[in-house]
């Protein structure tokens, strides 16, 4: 009943917000693959990403709205000053968190410990260097606006800007992962990383490069995320509870997997929280990944980022 | 003969670039301390923190820092072997002495008699601090010190198992807005409080300590957060977020014996000090028991472990349960010390905080945990006002989150590590063992499903 | 030999690291070439005389750290200024100010509260800021008889506990949850309300006194939670949860939607439900009251919201214009939330400090506090007997023009 009516408008909304944990999942999906392990920084990444778009744009762009080109190639600019600076983050926590860890061959419980020690520690130097309010980025087209009308819901111009951003995103990623040096390398590491080094496979670099392709994504996402939501040092935590959850629904370490899950999981929010009380949204979210993990710890697609492509 | 040479050259080139790249580790190391403890900034002038800790004469004392330290740590790399041998002797002198039962008993009779004494030698302040954040972390580090030190699994929803016991303590004397049939003294809730702990631990153990201890971690996250929307949302049971008042305090009635605990923190103290050296004996007794032996088993090699007989999940729920039971233990102790109870007090920031405690203190180290408690919260308490050490209480999680994962990378087993502990790490570093048990005893990929 | 520099070479940047990380051991010793604030800062004064202390007790760290710092650098600038001689003339003593972290908790104030009872020379406090952290420590301000007079905490259980130190210069939830369903419902005679808090102790004890008196007024309600988000530190909700929100407020298409909580999550649902084409009144109280919100929401979405407050319009008095520069100027940010009531709170407590004279000590300035009557810059403070401040009379606030302009007081508004 509650979703007979809004049912195209949460149609949409649902596909934007599985795309931005789309996007964000990629990243726990990734480096899950070639090390087993959760990021617990990845979420700061995606921090980071939001605050490189905010200072870029801020910078960039003057009193008046852009429009037309103008505002495509801001949004261009915003999302891929995102995806450097959270590339960059994933790269340097990569190198101070884990990798240090990874040439003593410590327990994993010491590699958890460690990310969520670098992800304290991130957020709250980020509280303390650029305020801990929340800041909004200069909008570089009319967020308010509406591009097109579905079945009578309003599609508004940020939904389309999310769904083409990550579109295109998830496109290159897949090719990048099938075609690819690089993806080859990535997916022999994810098979099995000691026959891959034997291979002449550089094991630390494509730990390394894999880091920074989840970086980049959840950064252009934190950046995305930014333009509707504002940016803070706290924006990381839910989001990246939530992405983790859409990786283990789509099968973690499963690259299509993690956009299926991403996507399942913004439907089921949306449509769910329309029938009951919005303060159990959450609980949705958390009961979907305790029923995954006992029903189906493999996830929706299975895991192994090796066999995705 | 020109091999040699030019293995020698190239040994040492290689000593050099190592040397040079310590030395940008400790410049960049020195250049982000700086930024830690330097200035704040705000959102409209995002780079004041910055400029005003790197371009300001007082970055100069940092650098000179990193310097020394990389000369120091230069000629100790450089002198290794040395080192090692020396420190080996103070090693060896601490295990002798640890060894020795009569100097361990007395050690421990000298700290009990301090901790009796000491006390009533602080002014009110400190004596709050001991109560409230001292005395009921240690209990808590040492209740998840069995959880992530004995069983290797990491629990971050242990502050959920806190609030049930708060609740537990409502509940049961009446404060909240269903009553029981009976109301109770908060002695006669420990049981029940516990109880209620470990029913909820079981409950989330079973099915999720099958799986990757990895996702163990972020189930408990979720539990977290579940239990304190669920206390949120139900005001009709709980008092919804604006919480419960009127927890009444510890009482005892013997005939005609009676006292009231109060406002007073001494006698709490004294009530909490009893009850962590009941815990502290239990466990230490839990560690050299069956059950100690089956868990250091499991962290040790899970796989072995289950082919020779020891019910890997049965261990597993035992330690997460018991974990959980101090926790909801703690969380009655503390309601009723206050009086009040509210969800917005269970923070995950609040179980991360307590993982700091025992990863500093020493995973699997009972006295560890206990020092790591008693350390981490009390220093905080005395560096925030002091004069020269005087720190920005918002920076702190900066602080600890850096203090995690410099832990983790130099000195993985604590500060005052357990030895057990200690070997398996040296013999995981060598590719033996585990040294935690978050591999699952059923890989999800072969799993059902 | 090779194979021993394929040994060596592992360790080069573990050693690397390992001298980076020691440095973040050194870094609690290495503090104390930082330039942080201190807690007790002795500002420089033109009077003489004993020196007394006033303190603030609220969260300055932690989630809520803002809205704690809000009301710290209001507390400062007030003690700041009266030193100087610029609000009370010349006094015959030089006053001090310490702050206590609380954290907002409950679990933490009872420490700070102890801290400062410990601390002779505080003969006053302004907090605790939060309700349940007031609740907790409160018992030992009142076992002290340390006065502590409350900017932000409006839960009405406070003043029921026989704690005859508590004072607060904000009206509590019976005040000003009636005053907003007045206003709406037989006012603007909006006949269907959705009403929404952000689950903190503060929006929650307000709804519900709105509900039942929209209700009581003729109104449909319908009432929902939405937790405040970590976007705005107000609790874990993620902000992807206005979108649906909207939908539904959109779908039962309400005459006015009234929101329990603060400026940073009312903005989002603002948004999110002007996004999805609902246009009715949105209202909301004071925590919403704040510039931020129009900055967050947009000025074309904020445009005609109503929030409410039980205090006047700062700006309208020539004291209150001045205390907006001045704590520009100390703080470094904007006036926000409780910021003008701590200003009053902390010139409260000063005003029956100058009235004491030579005679101050914790039971006289709580005992005069009972018989104050200060004009400050939102209100005139008396307080009742309960601690609670007399006259809560509500105020209604529009946003015009991109920014928030007092209607009046919802008495009148009502009557008219």
């Amino acid at each position: 009943m509650c979703i007979i009516h809004p049912f195209w408008s949460l149609l949409v909304s649902g596909l934007s917000d599985g795309f931005l944990y789309a996007l964000i999942a990629l990243g726990y999906t990734l480096v899950y693959g070639v090390l087993q392990l959760i990021n617990f920084a990845h979420s700061e990444v995606f921090m980071s990403g939001g605050f490189a778009g905010y200072f870029i744009l801020n910078r960039t762009i003057g009193s008046h709205t852009p429009h037309g080109l103008d505002s495509v190639l801001m949004v261009v600019l915003g999302t891929v000053g995102g995806a450097v600076f959270g590339g960059l983050v994933a790269f340097g926590l990569e190198r101070a968190a884990y990798r240090p860890l990874r040439r003593r061959n410590a327990p994993r419980i010491a590699f958890l410990i460690s990310a969520i020690g670098a992800s304290y520690f991130l957020y709250n130097l980020a509280g303390k260097e650029f305020g801990r309010d929340a800041v909004s980025i200069k909008a570089p087209f009319n967020l308010d606006g509406n591009a097109f009308r579905l079945f009578g819901a309003q599609v508004q111009t940020y939904q389309v800007v999310v769904a083409v951003a990550a579109i295109v995103m998830l496109v290159g990623l897949d090719r990048m992962v099938a075609v690819t040096r690089l993806g080859k390398g990535i997916r022999a590491v994810a098979q099995d990383a000691d026959t891959a080094s034997l291979m002449g496979v550089n094991i630390d670099r494509v730990i390394s490069q894999t880091f920074v392709i989840g970086g980049l994504l959840g950064g252009a996402a934190g950046f995305l995320f930014g333009l509707n939501y504002g940016v803070v040092y706290t924006m990381g935590f839910t989001p990246g509870l939530k992405a983790f959850t859409a990786a283990v629904l789509g099968g973690i370490g499963n690259i299509r997997g993690a956009v299926v899950g991403g996507l399942v999981l913004g439907l089921v929010e949306n449509f769910g929280s329309a029938c009951i009380q919005t303060s159990w949204r959450d609980v949705i979210a958390f009961g979907i990944l305790v029923a995954v993990l006992i029903i189906r710890p493999t996830g929706l697609l299975g895991e192994r980022l090796g066999r995705s492509a | 003969m020109s091999r040699i040479a030019i293995n020698g050259v190239s040994m040492s080139s290689l000593r050099r670039s190592q040397d040079v790249r310590r030395l940008g580790a400790w410049v960049l190391g020195a250049l982000i301390l700086a930024v830690m403890t330097g200035p704040s900034g705000t959102t409209t002038s995002p780079t004041a923190g910055f400029t005003g800790s790197l371009l300001h004469p007082r970055v100069l004392g940092y650098l000179a820092f990193g310097l020394v330290m990389w000369a120091l740590s230069t000629a100790r790399v450089r002198s290794r072997d040395r080192v090692h041998s020396a420190t080996r002797g103070v090693q060896q002198l601490r295990e002798k002495l640890l060894g020795d039962n009569r100097v361990r008993h007395g050690t421990y009779l000298v700290l009990l008699v301090l901790a009796i004494l000491v006390p009533t030698q602080l002014n009110s302040f400190w004596q709050e601090v001991l109560v409230d954040q001292i005395g009921v972390f240690v209990l808590l580090a040492v209740g998840l010190n069995v959880v992530v030190g004995y069983a290797g699994l990491l629990d971050l929803g242990y502050i959920a198992f806190y609030a049930i016991g708060a609740y537990s303590a409502a509940y049961w004397t009446g404060a909240l807005p269903v009553h029981p049939v009976f109301h109770l003294n908060p002695f006669y809730v420990i049981p029940l409080a516990i109880l209620a702990a470990v029913v909820a631990g079981v409950i989330l153990g079973v099915p999720t300590l099958r799986l990757r201890g990895d996702y163990l971690a972020i189930v408990t996250l979720g539990f977290g957060e579940i239990i304190s929307i669920v206390a949120t949302n139900l005001s009709s049971v709980t008092g919804g977020a604006q919480g419960i008042i009127g927890i009444p305090h510890f009482s005892v009635h013997l005939s005609s014996f009676h006292y009231q605990w109060g406002l007073s923190n001494l006698p709490y103290y004294y009530l909490l000090l009893g009850f962590v050296v009941i815990v502290l004996v239990a466990f230490r007794s839990l560690e050299n028991s069956r059950v100690g032996r089956a868990l250091a088993a499991i962290r040790e090699d899970e796989v072995a472990a289950e082919a020779s007989g020891v019910g890997v999940l049965k261990y597993k729920v035992m330690a997460f349960a018991i974990g959980a039971s101090t926790s909801g233990f703690a969380g009655l102790l503390f309601a009723s010390k206050i009086s009040f109870v509210a969800p917005g007090d269970f923070t995950v920031q609040l179980s991360i905080l307590i993982l700091v405690l025992v990863t500093f203190g020493g995973m699997g180290s009972l006295p560890g945990a206990v020092l790591g408690a008693a350390v981490l919260q009390w220093a905080p308490e005395y560096l925030r006002n002091h004069p020269i050490l005087g720190f920005q209480q918002q920076d702190l999680y900066i602080y600890l989150g850096a203090l995690l994962v410099v832990m983790m990378i130099f000195r993985p087993s604590g500060i005052w590590p357990s030895r057990r502990r200690r070997r398996e790490l040296a013999l995981a570093e060598e590719g033996v063992g585990t040294a935690d048990a978050m591999s699952g005893s059923s890989d999800p990929a072969a799993g059902p499903g | 030999m090779h194979s021993r520099l394929g040994g060596f070479a592992p360790r080069a940047p573990r050693s690397a690291i390992k001298a980076a990380a020691v440095l973040g051991v050194a870094a609690i010793a290495l503090a104390a070439c930082g330039s942080s604030s201190k807690s007790t800062s002795s500002t420089t004064s033109s009077s003489s005389g004993p020196s007394y202390t006033i303190a603030y007790e609220g969260p300055l760290s932690g989630g809520n750290a803002q809205l704690g710092l809000n009301m710290k650098y209001a507390v400062q600038l007030a003690i700041q200024q009266a030193n100087a001689g610029k609000t009370f003339g010349k006094l015959p003593f030089t006053l001090k100010f310490t702050t206590q972290d609380d954290q907002g908790s409950a679990t933490q104030s009872p420490t700070a509260a102890q801290a400062l009872i410990n601390d002779s020379s505080v003969v006053a406090v302004v907090g605790p800021a939060f309700s349940g952290a007031t609740k907790a420590a409160e018992p030992f301000f009142h076992e002290a008889n340390l006065a502590t007079v409350s900017p932000s905490a409006t839960d009405p259980g406070l003043a029921t506990q026989g704690w005859t130190n508590f004072f607060r210069v904000v009206a509590d939830d019976n005040a000003q949850g009636p005053a907003d369903a007045d206003y709406i419902v037989k006012k603007l005679g909006d006949k269907t309300v959705y009403s929404v808090d952000d689950a903190s102790a503060y929006a929650s004890g307000l709804v519900a006194t709105f509900d039942t008196a929209a209700q009581s007024a003729g109104a449909t309600v319908t009432h929902e939670t939405a937790p405040g988000t970590t976007q705005c530190q107000a609790g874990t909700g993620n902000v992807q949860q206005y979108g649906a929100l909207a939908q539904k407020i959109k779908a039962a298409n309400p005459s006015a939607v009234f929101y329990a909580g603060y400026y940073c999550d009312f903005a989002l649902l603002a948004k999110a439900v002007r996004g999805a084409g609902y246009s009715g009144q949105l209202a909301s109280d004071d925590g919403s009251l704040d510039p931020h919100y129009i900055v967050q929401a947009g000025a074309s979405v904020a445009e005609g919201t109503i929030a409410s407050c039980a205090c006047g319009d700062i700006t309208q008095v020539p004291a209150g214009a001045s205390f907006v520069s001045a704590f520009k100027k100390l703080a470094g940010f904007a006036v926000g939330t409780y910021s003008a009531e701590s200003y009053d709170a902390t010139n409260t407590i000063i005003d029956v400090m100058k009235g004491l004279g030579k005679n101050i000590t914790r039971a006289a300035i709580v005992t005069a506090l009972h018989s104050v009557n200060y004009q400050g810059i939102t209100k005139d403070v008396q307080f009742q007997s309960n601690g609670n401040i007399s006259g809560t009379a509500v105020y209604i606030y529009q946003v015009k023009n991109g920014s928030f302009v007092q209607l009046g007081l919802v008495s009148q508004l009502v009557g008219s």
